[in-house]
């Protein structure tokens, strides 16, 4: 899996809660992505086995509102996510350290 | 508000027409999915403007309508990534050097308004304007069909490009075909990709 920025927000909002339903417009907002980039996104995890989603049961008092998909991560999605997620951060203070290093080098010369 | 109603059945409609495009099993669920967030967008109580919720709504069907086609390739990646295949290998030609092409092209189009200048001068206007629309409508005929049969085509998507060679019959053409050219794929030698 390749982890890239709209990936990573997605997997980030994903794991923040992972009691929390979401649905696709709530996904959208939170992660800042455009329906066109989300749902195929959501699709491919899904097909990978690491997102899983369920319809809302229809309930009494949503006001005539028609039932929505929600979305959350599987057990599996869970474990990749928190995986990918730590490595793109570990990844990322590799990157600064490397920058503060060459930052101090080039000071002290 | 009054208009909510009004925009719901608009961007309905368009998440319909965009679900056609899905294969049956998935059609009626993901048009049921992507209809049931419209009531959620028109009333987000954290955007005041009806006109930006409206906007947004509309916006999002828009939206379905990229998705549906990119859940029908079956991919998460976006056309712009197809476009530069040749970058891991799915094209083998390579891009080239950007400053000769352009250069190339710059070329091209100096010799062709020389060329019609010079037309201008040697015939009288009116014989000048028709011997040089034939060829004009030819050229933009040309670039279009080798638009069509392309494979990929860089930097800008296909319809821009067609957009561009239709609206500057020379000089769109010849920036497609130096710059925006790719060609057609020769098979790839490793069926990956």
């Amino acid at each position: 899996m390749k982890l890239t920025g709209p990936l990573e927000r997605v997997l980030r909002v994903l794991t923040a809660d992972l009691s929390a339903q979401h649905y696709g417009y709530d996904l959208m907002k939170a992660a800042r992505l455009p329906s066109g980039t989300l749902y195929p996104m959501l699709a491919r995890l899904q097909r990978e086995g690491l997102v899983q989603s369920e319809w809302e049961a229809q309930r009494e008092d949503a006001g005539g509102r028609p039932p929505r998909k929600y979305y959350r991560l599987t057990a599996e999605g869970v474990r990749v996510a928190r995986l990918e997620l730590a490595h793109a951060s570990a990844q990322a203070r590799h990157a600064a350290q490397g920058t503060a290093a060459r930052l101090a080098q080039e000071g002290t010369r | 508000m009054s208009r909510a109603p009004h925009v719901q059945r608009i961007a309905e409609r368009l998440i319909r027409a965009s679900c056609r495009r899905l294969p049956g099993e998935l059609r009626a669920e993901r048009c049921r999915e992507w209809s049931a967030e419209l009531p959620a967008i028109l009333h987000d109580e954290t955007i005041r403007s009806g006109l930006i919720r409206a906007m947004r709504a509309l916006s999002y069907s828009v939206g379905v309508s990229t998705a549906t086609r990119r859940l029908n390739r079956g991919d998460g990646r976006s056309r712009r990534a197809r476009a530069s295949g040749w970058r891991d290998g799915a094209i083998h030609v390579r891009p080239g050097n950007l400053a000769v092409r352009a250069t190339v092209g710059l070329v091209a189009w100096l010799l062709t308004v020389s060329l019609t200048v010079s037309l201008l001068r040697a015939f009288p206007t009116g014989w000048a304007v028709v011997i040089s629309l034939v060829p004009a409508a030819g050229f933009a005929v040309f670039c279009l069909a080798d638009l069509a049969r392309a494979d990929a085509v860089r930097y800008l998507p296909k319809w821009a490009w067609a957009l561009i060679c239709v609206a500057q019959i020379p000089s769109g053409g010849i920036a497609y075909l130096s710059v925006g050219r790719v060609g057609r794929a020769r098979p790839a030698p490793t069926g990956s990709a």
